[in-house]
């Protein structure tokens, strides 16, 4: 028993070698490290930047009325804060909502996530949960297939910060 | 830690040929964020968090997430999807360090 337990570690511990090595040699050519694997998202900016960097100064609509932005107004946890982003608009191969970016204004990483859709959805539906350091603006901007982006946004309070450091 | 990617699909339990159904899946993750030192410096190192989750449906993808440090611990993600024929929603997490897991779920019609 204690002979077959030894030998099934050392072998757990030679996977876990071959995988770090792998992925050593993967990120190497890249300096940036742990932010290398998505270029475009995970960087420490301001929300200005962040967004100036993604969208490139290009116009935003206001699309309040037709983005569902589903936040509480008041995270007692802020660790775990549930987004919910709705799209009225078709979903058809010919017009349909490209991707849609979560964006906290005030996070030190304020482009939180980016959801890229497919006709095959049905409808424009995303969800997630998300961490908010403290009280802030969430937004949703929207990029429908033609090129259009809107853009909604609504207030979280946060009672409790949930990106330490 | 011994449940890291530990994957839970949910669908709806009745569903109609045709009918846009939402569906809701979770992971164990750490997702650590990034640390800082005494001075307020960030510690470099490789953070193990969740970059990219896809999502397919009978083969064929239906939407797909980028994500950065900014989103929670053990991750839940919903999507909307057209029910066509019976099969199954794939989903699959990828790591900073080289995890991926897989879970799957079966859309039957009722």
């Amino acid at each position: 028993m204690g002979e077959a337990l030894t030998r099934r570690t050392a072998i757990g511990r030679l996977g876990a070698v071959g995988v770090a090595v792998a992925t050593g040699a993967l990120r190497r050519p890249a300096p940036a490290g742990a932010q290398a694997a998505s270029p475009a998202l995970g960087l420490q900016e301001s929300v200005q930047d962040g967004l100036k960097r993604v969208f490139g100064g290009r116009p935003m609509k206001d699309g309040a009325a037709m983005i569902k932005l589903d936040v509480p107004p008041i995270a007692e946890n802020g660790a775990v804060v549930p987004v919910n982003v709705e799209v009225t608009a078709p979903m058809t191969p010919a017009s349909y909502v490209k991707t849609i970016w979560i964006v906290a204004d005030k996070n030190r990483i304020p482009i939180v996530a980016k959801a890229t859709l497919t006709p095959e959805s049905g409808e424009a539906f995303v969800g997630a949960n998300i961490r908010l350091g403290e009280t802030t603006d969430v937004r949703a901007v929207v990029e429908q297939s033609d090129g259009t982006l809107l853009v909604a946004k609504r207030e979280v309070k946060v009672t409790v910060g949930g990106c330490g450091g | 830690m011994s449940d890291v990617g530990k994957i839970r699909i949910r669908v709806p339990s009745s569903v109609k040929a045709g009918d846009i159904i939402r569906v809701r899946c979770l992971v164990i993750h750490p997702m650590e964020r990034i640390e800082r030192d005494a001075q307020g410096k960030i510690i470099d190192r490789n953070y193990n968090y969740i970059t990219r989750v896809t999502a397919t449906y009978l083969g064929k993808p239906v939407v797909a997430f980028d994500l950065t440090q900014s989103v929670s611990e053990n991750p839940a993600f919903s999507f909307a999807l057209k029910a066509t024929a019976p099969g199954p929603v794939k989903v699959t997490f990828v790591d900073t360090h080289g995890g991926k897991y897989e879970g799957t779920a079966d859309i039957a019609f009722a």
